[in-house]
């Protein structure tokens, strides 16, 4: 273990150092052993990654490490573990975009057969291939099975799903795995609607049972954040809401609880015999009766317990069957329910 | 220096700037419809680059260069392309200098940079970028899971759509097909897209109509051909179906391999034909057995001396009766069907193979093929019109093609009798000579039986008698009869009895040529073909063939 954390601190330090200017001073031979170590990193985040104790130990050791290194070098940007996963990648960009860095660094990256065997080489390209050739395929496929999901969210839910089911099946974990969806929620800022695809995908995804603890992991994290249930349903279009309702009660009562909520800031129009939203309401009536009616042509049983809630709702209003007080009564009508 | 023309620039430029990223369907089109051509264009701007002596010069030279391969690298389309994707980065490696001397080579080397990190990265604050960075693996190891799910949705989708279901609500119409063959045009040699390629063919069989992008298919059968792709067997003969032009360029392919006269060709000709897969496929589709004997007739028709030529019909004609033989009875066609332009009563007789007619009956059942041949040779030489010549030429080819019974008759005339020789040596003569030319069938005759006789005596009495010795050297070396004499001496040395020595021995003193004794490897490849799928293996006779082989192969 000591051995370990040796080398995680020599990583970290390389780390910084390739941001600055010392890097004018990396060979051939310093940036071979820099790639070396990197990769030793990745192999041990592979390994430790699903162990809670190991793990603790080592993200330990980076937060010594990071706080003597951001003591020292106020360059340094902290390392999290999960970082450890991709040391290499890291690796090359600080090296790119460093002005600093030795000519060398864009040599490797250019497989040259006349000096292949004796210089070190990183080619990029069969990366590069696949990188490229997944967005392609994505955008050139317009799948229709699946309500509203596109393919490009259908796999990166997938791969989270997997990533979640090998994390959740050794306890310990929670905490971890929870960060990790913290994360990339972080991360996604910058585009947050499509972040909520890939979420309803890896919910989409679990085949079996032995799933169920990441389906109830992932629903359970979504309701801790705050306004994460409405941004989810929100962003989310109506099929695939009503395809998760379909095979989670748990979502399907969180949505039912955000359509609730949307529905308490529609109020009538007298002048204009119309439901309208307040100034904070979300959506319109038609948003609401459209995602309701999603909800419907689903099919049994879905069907039938929207429309049972819908009826009690009208119910729990006054049981009116004019216009203009209720909004579930006039959700109903509009949507042609029979009581 | 072969500078870029302007008017290309100014194509491509355009180009690349209507493509932009290349995400809608139609743009994805108009860049799989040119990526050879962009390929060739990328060719020329790097040769161009690469004749610059700095980034300075470069960018004097082709200002445009900048803005085009920047573009370029938005584009995942050229990206993904092996070849473009290569082309690309060395463009941008020559743009980067080891020593920057200005400010617009500082500036240069910057950019390369960026670029190289923006093919490596994704777009900050994205969803996919979020989704890389904690998925707890490399990026490589990501895309390259990515790429293989994606990969299996599309295909299982493609197979689906095959099933047809009314059900499935068309889920997978044609244009989707067509569409998800364009993409692959850039993916063709991508190892993880086998199965979607596969599905796709598969596909474009089972419906019927080709929907299937026309660059797909070419692209395909290229990479195919020069070993850039491994498709499972099933797809090869579905592209051959679909694309005639790569059913001839692996028929093509098989041909020149064989004439390139490698060692190991001769060793294992079986084999190299097995693997092409065209025995399998032609017995599994006639019209692909027409089309290769086609192409292989014709070649025949030009060098009909070349003894690599004729063993390749040979075997592959074998590997293909192997496979008919091996077929459930409701699937065989009629052989009919398969050699449409013969006599029919030449069929049975040749289409039997050795190994189905027990060797006791071997000399009438060679009998009886050369009284067959000989009544057609005959009608020929009465008539003399058009039509009987190429009834002969029809007859003459199944002959090459069912060669094994020639290879049969010529290991019996080693232990024959002289009075059961006769028909086995018109045999002999009219399988290298099938043409009368000048009358010349008489004298040809007499050649053959004088060079059996020589061998024979050459290869039963010890030592070997001199004269004899000179006698078949002289045969062996004389342009006229050198097939023939070598087909004689090659089944002599392998299946006469007497010492393995004197294989050697008389070898090297009979065959001196190095030409002649390649031709002779041969000969020896078509009879260790038909030994091969012989009942019973004689290890005497392989050992003399090996022999022969390690002699004639001693420079």
């Amino acid at each position: 273990m000591e051995a370990v954390l040796r080398q995680l601190q020599n990583i970290l330090e390389l780390l910084t150092v390739s941001q600055t200017d010392r890097v004018r001073e990396w060979d051939q031979h310093t940036l071979q052993r820099a790639f070396q170590w990197a990769e030793y990193c990745e192999q041990l985040h592979s390994r430790f990654q699903s162990n809670p104790t190991v793990r603790s130990a080592l993200e330990a050791g980076l937060r010594d490490t990071n706080q003597r290194l951001q003591d020292a070098l106020p360059a340094h940007s902290p390392v999290m573990f999960s970082d450890l996963a991709q040391c290499q990648h890291k690796l090359l960009v600080h090296l790119l975009t460093n002005p600093y860095s030795p000519n060398s660094v864009v040599q490797i990256l250019f497989p040259n057969p006349k000096t292949a065997e004796q210089e070190f080489q990183f080619d990029q390209s069969s990366f590069i291939t696949c990188k490229s050739a997944f967005n392609l395929l994505c955008c050139s496929f317009e799948r229709t099975s699946q309500p509203g999901l596109r393919v490009e969210a259908e796999v990166r839910g997938k791969l989270l799903r997997e990533l979640l089911n090998s994390l959740l099946t050794r306890p310990g974990n929670d905490e971890y795995a929870r960060t990790v969806l913290d994360c990339i929620l972080r991360d996604s800022a910058g585009k947050p609607g499509c972040i909520y695809d890939v979420i309803a995908a890896a919910l989409l995804s679990g085949d079996d049972d032995t799933d169920a603890v990441t389906q109830r992991f992932i629903l359970a994290w979504i309701h801790e954040r705050d306004g994460c249930v409405s941004e989810l349903c929100r962003s989310l279009s109506p099929g695939v809401c009503a395809v998760l309702s379909r095979q989670s009660p748990e979502f399907k009562r969180a949505y039912w609880g955000v359509l609730k909520q949307w529905a308490s800031c529609l109020q009538y129009d007298v002048m204009g015999s119309v439901w309208v939203p307040t100034s904070d309401g979300p959506v319109t009536f038609n948003v609401l009766a459209d995602r309701l009616n999603h909800l419907l042509i689903s099919g049994a049983p879905l069907k039938e317990d929207t429309e049972t809630e819908l009826n009690a709702l009208k119910l729990g209003d006054g049981d009116f069957s004019v216009k203009g007080i209720s909004v579930w009564t006039d959700l109903i009508i509009q949507l042609k329910i029979g009581s | 220096m072969a500078a870029v023309s302007e008017t290309d620039v100014q194509f491509w430029m355009a180009k690349a700037l209507s493509w932009g990223q290349a995400t809608s369907c139609s743009t994805l089109l108009d860049t799989s419809r040119h990526l050879d051509y962009l390929k060739s264009f990328l060719q020329q701007v790097l040769l161009g680059l690469q004749q610059m002596s700095s980034t300075s010069e470069a960018m004097k030279t082709f200002p445009f260069v900048g803005q085009f391969l920047g573009r370029l690298c938005w584009n995942p389309c050229v990206i993904a392309d092996e070849r473009s994707q290569r082309l690309l980065l060395r463009c941008l490696s020559c743009l980067y200098s080891a020593e920057p001397l200005d400010a617009v080579e500082r500036k240069a080397n910057t950019w390369v940079k960026n670029m190289l990190c923006h093919l490596i990265s994704e777009e900050d604050g994205s969803v996919s970028h979020a989704t890389v960075k904690h998925a707890g693996s490399s990026p490589k190891r990501y895309h390259s899971e990515a790429l293989q799910k994606v990969v299996s949705l599309m295909t299982e989708e493609v197979i689906k759509s095959c099933e047809g279901l009314p059900k499935t609500s068309a889920r997978c119409s044609n244009e989707n097909i067509h569409t998800m063959s364009t993409a692959c045009v850039a993916l063709v040699t991508c190892p993880q897209m086998a199965p979607l390629i596969g599905a796709l063919l598969k596909h474009s069989m089972l419906c019927g109509s080709s929907c299937l992008n026309q660059e797909f298919i070419k692209e395909v059968s290229k990479a195919l051909i020069s070993k850039r792709l491994v498709l499972e067997d099933e797809a090869v003969v579905t592209l051959w179906c679909l694309s005639p032009t790569c059913l001839e360029g692996a028929a093509v392919s098989l041909l020149e391999s064989v004439l390139s006269d490698h060692e190991s060709m001769t060793q294992s000709l079986d084999k190299h034909v097995n693997d092409s897969l065209l025995p399998q496929a032609s017995a599994d589709y006639c019209h692909i057995f027409l089309t290769v004997n086609e192409i292989y007739r014709n070649v025949l028709t030009e060098i009909d001396e070349n003894l690599a030529l004729r063993a390749l019909v040979q075997v592959f004609t074998a590997c293909f009766l192997q496979r008919v033989t091996g077929q459930k009875p409701q699937d065989r066609l009629p052989l009919r069907a398969f050699f449409p332009n013969v006599t029919p009563r030449l069929l049975s007789p040749l289409l039997t193979a050795p190994s189905e007619v027990p060797r006791e009956a071997w000399l009438d059942h060679l009998s009886w093929i050369r009284s067959l041949l000989q009544s057609v040779t005959e009608n020929e030489e009465a008539g003399g019109d058009v039509r009987a010549y190429e009834t002969v030429f029809e007859a003459w080819f199944l002959l090459v093609q069912c060669g094994y019974w020639v290879d049969t008759a010529v290991e019996l005339l080693v232990l024959a009798v002289p009075e059961n020789a006769e028909p086995l040596l018109w045999l002999l003569t009219f399988f290298h000579h099938p043409t009368n030319r000048g009358h010349q069938r008489s004298q040809q005759t007499a050649v053959a039986k004088e060079a059996w006789t020589h061998l024979r005596i050459l290869f039963l009495s010890r030592p070997p008698p001199p004269s004899h010795l000179g006698a078949v050297k002289e045969l062996l070396s004389s342009s006229l009869s050198t097939n023939l004499a070598l087909h004689l001496f090659s089944n002599f040395a392998i299946f006469s009895h007497g010492p393995v020595s004197i294989i050697t021995e008389i070898t090297d003193k009979v065959l001196t040529e190095a030409a002649v004794k390649r031709r002779a490897l041969w000969i020896l490849a078509s009879i260790r073909c038909r030994l091969n799928s012989a009942a019973s293996r004689d290890d005497r006779v392989h050992s003399r063939l090996r022999t022969l082989q390690d002699t004639l192969l001693q420079t």
